[in-house]
Order: structure tokens, then C-alpha cells, then sequence
């Protein structure tokens, strides 16, 4: 959409007559191309042109356009040419390969650009829509292995990098539509939550410091509690697993910031203000200020040795609000939170601003 | 009357910042006004798909600016209307297809420039015909935006949509009690706003959802403190923004940020002088224009961005802008 870490070329040698006429040369051709491709003529031919000019710009959003028309028109010669053979609700065979072939090759054609173009939108809404729309027509078995090719694509692209934001949200679309598939006819549901799971706890072992991967963990973990529809004590052994993994984390890596964005997540299940969309809504007031209390315990250790730490001190005001708003003790602790805040304006001035307006709300007027 | 959006050409970088930093008005400006005359160069043909954006980032500029005619008004309207389609949508460009993008582009140029009539001219159904094209974009089920008829659904469309109907006094062809309700689903326990449900909050989709919140008058569902307190972690000690946790910071998300910071009344939770001093050294101080980084090649829309930001903190000598 813009340029992205390119490096300022600085003083530019002005271009030779030469390279003037050659850049001139490709302005001709790549316009010519883009003519050709407006043709109107929705045949396998233009195909190919598409082909070429997104392989030259993949960002020609217009262009990705004129392939959809192609596709949908293809489609549907294939289903008329199929229905003139005789009455049929089903694709032929040669009607499936067909169709199959079309759709197969056309992904396969944006591979190299996705590698190339990780963060062009328009490939990757083009791809889903190719599978969506038109890869809906094939039978279920095909679709089904389609989308888990797609699966495995979103998988290297994470690989590739763990944080594209365009990588995870594929992958929860993939998800959605392999869990679609099935579920649709028979009564034996049937998610991949738990693999789900799985894959964000092999990506956090891999890297600790992927938000991405944690914050996909904190949307999987409520889902998949009510799909092996966990009790009370279910709920409350996936918090105190989730509790210790984060509490290890931190102890390797007390600075980084999306672990204790974690641990503000995992906190808001102590909080009536939010509880109810976490993942043990239902823990008693009191389980709530006992789990509190012994958060509060675990985050002033890590104090020791790393008082320079600015997240432990915010973690711990936090944490200390929320006891005293569970408790309804007033004037519990608000000395030593004052303090930690001050703190806070020291270590942290480029948010003081915020600070402040802590310091006046927890002062007495 | 058309900008190119690609990388500029550079200036020297000596790898050392200036002591004194100024921001360099007058080449920003020629920099804006120089970019349509660079028809030779194969980067002008490969950005054509964002014109009518490039356009109005350079409008806008130059308006903050102070240059309010540093480019063409007749020319900026025949272009404008030269890129709508009979549905009443906007293309990047003449030839392009339609797309809730250019759509909110056309929108706020014409707007900025107070040429909303325009679209009442012989023919072009008037501004009922765009409020029509955005309003069939809505989905009946979520609430949500496509981008154009093929169906792909982001909160950046929603705002826009927010937008541009606001502008043309038409909020009420969309059902936004819906809108405001898929905007809440997108909501995250650290405040922020993902790109639709369940997706992880980003400063571009906080932007947009805060942005979209704030023109239906909905600002009291934000978790003020809480996004707050993310929005102003995404400041580096260089001064700049990130968009995510552990990402670089970047001109153009410090815009989102700060914008974001602005609407919910937390300008002052994040270093603004520190801020401003980034963003003067993002620029190209000999040719004009500014990066996403120090150093880096400039382009239309960082240049807007940066401009956009430091107005918002109050730069001298810059018109204000609003942050929605
Ligand atoms: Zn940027």
C-alpha cells in the first residue's frame, strides 16, 4: 500500500539517455499489457495476461477483478457444457477435473507472489474468494482438500513470519471453513479447536515474545472449554495451567511486553467487569480475591533484581486495584501504589502524562 | 491532476540527524505539487491503483500546510469525478473498478475542497447515488462493510463508510446501531479493536473503529483507560509509534495512535515533543516528503501521515486538524 523500510537512495546520479528510453520502453509495455487485459474477451487467453501484468503489479486490485469475471465465466461454461450431456444435479467427472484443474492451477499461481508479497491484501482476498466462491461448486472431499492445503500454507507463512497479521487472520479463516465443511451434513460435530490450541502453545515454545500467538491462545481457550463442555474444575485447571506457563515466561523474560499483555488477559477472569467473557466466568468472590492475592505475591517477587522493570510495577498497581476493588477496603494499600506510580513517572517519562492522571485519581482530594 | 504514490527520489541522508530540526514547509510542498509531473517514470504507472488516495493525502497536506490551493481545484474535481462509475462508486483511478476506498477518497477531496455539488452535475445521479453504492455494502446479518461487490469484509471499510456518509449527511441510509454492535464484537480485553472478531487489536483497526465510534456519537463504549494505557505502549524510546506490541515504529501508525489517543482524550499519555521530534527526522530535508522511518525513502502517504500527526500535536505553523 506504501513504502516500508526503503532505504533513502541519496544523491541520485541523474539517469543516462539511456536508461531514460529504457524506462520508457517498460512504461509502453506494461501499458500495452494492461489494455490487452481489458479486452473483454473472458477466455483462458486473458487468463494468462492477468497472469502476467499481477505477477508484474499484485497491488492492481482492478485487475484481480477482471480474473474473477474470467473464473465465473469459465464456470459457468463448464456447468452448461455439462448439463447440454444430459440431466444431471452433479458435475460430471470431466466437468469436476475440469473445474478442479482451473482452480488448482490458479492457486498454485499465486504462490510465488504471496511469498513475494506477504502483505498484499488483494492475493490474499482473491484466494479466498476463489476458494469460497467458486472451489464451493466441487464436491465436499475436494473442497476439504483444498482448504487443508490451505492450512498448510498459513502454517509456512507463520513460520516465515510469526507475527503476519495477514497469516493468523488466513489461518482462523481457514479454521472456520474446514470446521464448516464438517459440520454441515451429519450430527457429529467435529472443531479444531483443540489442534488449534496446540499450534499457538508449539509457536509460544518457539518464541516467547508472539503476541499473535498468545492473544489467538486467549480467543481459543473459552471455546475450547465449552466444547468438552468443562465444569467448574475443568475451568479452573486450564487457569492455574495457563497461570504457570505465564509465570515461567515471565521469570525468562520479565521486559516483554506481550507477556504481560497476557497476563492482563488472564487477570481480567478476576474481574467481575470482564469475567464473564473469560474463561472461568463463574469463579465465587472469594476464589477471585485468593487467586488475586496470590498474583500480587508471585508479580512483587520477580520485583527483586529487576526494580528498573516498569511492567512489574504497572502489573502490580493493576493488581492491587483490583484487590482493593474486590475487597471493598478502601484504604488498602494505596500508600504503596502512590509510591509504585511515582515510580513509575521516573522510569517511564514517555507516558508520564498518564501517570499523572493515576496520581490525582488515587489521591485524596 | 495526479500523484504518484511510489518511493520519492531521495535527498542526501547523512546517517546523523540535524541538531536543528525545522520542518521544511516549502519543499514539503513542491515535493506534493512535483509528484503529478512524474508521468516518465515506471513508479507513477505501478501506483496507479492508489491515485485518487494519493490525491487526497497530498490535498490534505498541503492544507495543513497552509496551501490550500498548492494544486489545482478544477483540475482535483474533473479527476475526482473522472474515476466514479455509474453504480456511484469510485475507482483509484479512470478504468479502475469500484471500491469503498476510493469511494471515501472522492468523498473527503471533494469535501475538503467544498465541492460536493459537483456530484449533483448532468447524469451522475448525485450524492444520493454514492450514499446508495456505500449503503449496499452493508451486511444485513453483521452490521459490517464489504469493500466492493466481491465480498470482503474489514472494519477500515465500516469507517470508511462512516465517513464519507457523514460528510454527505446520510448516516441514516445505514443501519448503525448494527454497525456499532459488530464494531463492539471486534472489541479485545486490552481495550484495542481487531480487524473483525476474535482477530488481535492493531492501531490501524483501532483507528477505525474508535474513528467510526466517535461519528455515531458512540464514544462511551470505548474502555477509555484501558486502550488507552495500550495505545500509549506502542510510543518507542526514539519517540515513535509501533502498531503492535514489539513491532518498529513507523510514521503512519503514529497517526493512528495519536489520532486514537486524541478521540478518547489521552493525547497527553504518550511524549508528544519526542513524537514530533521523530517525525522531523522521518523527513527528506533537502527534497521534501517524509518516510515511515529515519532514513528511509519517502512517499505521499507518509508524507501526509507525519504532517497529519504533528498537526495534531499542535506544531507551530500548521493548520489543526480534526483526529477523526
Ligand atoms: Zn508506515
Amino acid at each position: 500500500m506504501s513504502t516500508h523500510g526503503v532505504p533513502r537512495v541519496s544523491g541520485e546520479p541523474p539517469k543516462s539517455e539511456q536508461d531514460r528510453a529504457k524506462e520508457a520502453r517498460k512504461i509502453r509495455e506494461y501499458k500495452s499489457l494492461i489494455d490487452a487485459v481489458q479486452n473483454d474477451d473472458l477466455t483462458n487467453e486473458t487468463l494468462t495476461l492477468t497472469s502476467r501484468l499481477l505477477t508484474w503489479n499484485p497491488e492492481y486490485y482492478s485487475i484481480w477483478n477482471v480474473r474473477r469475471r474470467i473464473v465465473c465465466h469459465l464456470l459457468k461454461e463448464m456447468t452448461t457444457s455439462t448439463q447440454a450431456e444430459g440431466p444431471s444435479t452433479y458435475r460430471s467427472d470431466t466437468s469436476t477435473e475440469a473445474l478442479s484443474d482451473l482452480i488448482s492451477n490458479d492457486l498454485k499461481f499465486q504462490l510465488p507472489l504471496l511469498r513475494k508479497f506477504p502483505k498484499c491484501y488483494w492475493i490474499w482476498n482473491y484466494r479466498l474468494w476463489l476458494l469460497e466462491g467458486p472451489s464451493g461448486t466441487l464436491p465436499k472431499t475436494n473442497q476439504q482438500r483444498l482448504w487443508e492445503q490451505e492450512l498448510s500454507l498459513a502454517g509456512k507463512m507463520l513460520s516465515l513470519d510469526s507475527r503476519n497479521f495477514n497469516g493468523w487472520g488466513y489461518r482462523r479463516k481457514v479454521i472456520a471453513a474446514l470446521e464448516r465443511l464438517s459440520n454441515g451434513s451429519d450430527d457429529h460435530e467435529q472443531w479444531l479447536t483443540e489442534s488449534e490450541f496446540e499450534y499457538t502453545t508449539k509457536m509460544i515454545n518457539t518464541n516467547l515474545s508472539n503476541f499473535s500467538a498468545w492473544h489467538n491462545r486467549s480467543v481459543l481457550i473459552p471455546r475450547l472449554l465449552n466444547e468438552r463442555r468443562a465444569d467448574r474444575q475443568a475451568r479452573k485447571k486450564m487457569l492455574e495451567e495457563e497461570l504457570e506457563l505465564l509465570q515461567r515466561a515471565l521469570w525468562a523474560g520479565d521486559n516483554d511486553s506481550s507477556l504481560w499483555f497476557y497476563h492482563q488477559n488472564l487477570m481480567c477472569t478476576f474481574d467481575p467487569q470482564y469475567a464473564a467473557r473469560s474463561m472461568a466466568p463463574d469463579l465465587s468472590h472469594h476464589e477471585r480475591q485468593t487467586y488475586v492475592k496470590a498474583e500480587i505475591e508471585k508479580v512483587h517477587e520477580m520485583l527483586e533484581g529487576a526494580e528498573d522493570c516498569k511492567w512489574i510495577y504497572q502489573s502490580l498497581i493493576q493488581l492491587n486495584m483490583l484487590h482493593k476493588n474486590l475487597s471493598g477496603d478502601t484504604c488498602h494499600a494505596i500508600g504503596q501504589i502512590i509510591q509504585w506510580v511515582e515510580t513509575l513517572n521516573k522510569i517511564d517519562p514517555l507516558r508520564s502524562g498518564r501517570w499523572n492522571d493515576l496520581l490525582q485519581k488515587l489521591r485524596p482530594q | 491532476m495526479s500523484l504518484v504514490s511510489g518511493p520519492g527520489r531521495g535527498g542526501q541522508f547523512q546517517g546523523q540527524l540535524p541538531n536543528e530540526l525545522n520542518l521544511v514547509i516549502e519543499k514539503h510542498v513542491e515535493y506534493i505539487q512535483d509528484l503529478g509531473t512524474r508521468q516518465d517514470e515506471l513508479e507513477y504507472w505501478l501506483t496507479e491503483h492508489l491515485r485518487l488516495n494519493g490525491v487526497y493525502w497530498g490535498l490534505t497536506a498541503l492544507h495543513l500546510l497552509g496551501r490550500p490551493d498548492g494544486l489545482p481545484r478544477d483540475a482535483t474535481i474533473d479527476f475526482v469525478l473522472s474515476c466514479q462509475h455509474e453504480n456511484g462508486g469510485f475507482g483509484a483511478a479512470p478504468g479502475h473498478d469500484p471500491h469503498m476506498l476510493y469511494t471515501v477518497s472522492a468523498i473527503q477531496i471533494l469535501a475538503t475542497v467544498h465541492a460536493l455539488d459537483a456530484l449533483e452535475a448532468d447524469g451522475r445521479g448525485g450524492k444520493e447515488k454514492v450514499v446508495q453504492y456505500i449503503a449496499g455494502l452493508q451486511s444485513h446479518s453483521t452490521g459490517s462493510f464489504a469493500g466492493d461487490e466481491w465480498g470482503e469484509y474489514d472494519t477500515r471499510f465500516l469507517y470508511g463508510a462512516f465517513n464519507a456518509l457523514s460528510l454527505l449527511r446520510s448516516l441514516h441510509a445505514v443501519d448503525v446501531a448494527k454497525a456499532v454492535s459488530h464494531i463492539e464484537a471486534c472489541a479485545n480485553f486490552d481495550g484495542g479493536y481487531g480487524i473483525s472478531p476474535g482477530a488481535e487489536s492493531h492501531s490501524g483497526q483501532i483507528f477505525t473503529c474508535v474513528g467510526a465510534l466517535a461519528i455515531a456519537g458512540r464514544l462511551d463504549l470505548v474502555d477509555k483507560d484501558r486502550l488507552g494505557a495500550w495505545l500509549s505502549e506502542r510510543q518507542l524510546s526514539d519517540g515513535g509509534l509501533n502498531g503492535r506490541p514489539e513491532k518498529l515504529e513507523d510514521v503512519c501508525y503514529s497517526w493512528w495512535v495519536l489520532s486514537s489517543l486524541s478521540m478518547i482524550n489521552r493525547l497527553h499519555w504518550i511524549d508528544g515533543e519526542k513524537l514530533t521530534k521523530f517525525i522531523l527526522n522521518c523527513q527528506d530535508q533537502e527534497k521534501g516528503g517524509i518516510a515511515d522511518r529515519p532514513g528511509d525513502a519517502v512517499d505521499v502517504f507518509h508524507t501526509h501521515f507525519g504532517i497529519a500527526g504533528l498537526s495534531l500535536l499542535g506544531f507551530p505553523g500548521l493548520k489543526p486538524i480534526d483526529a477523526v
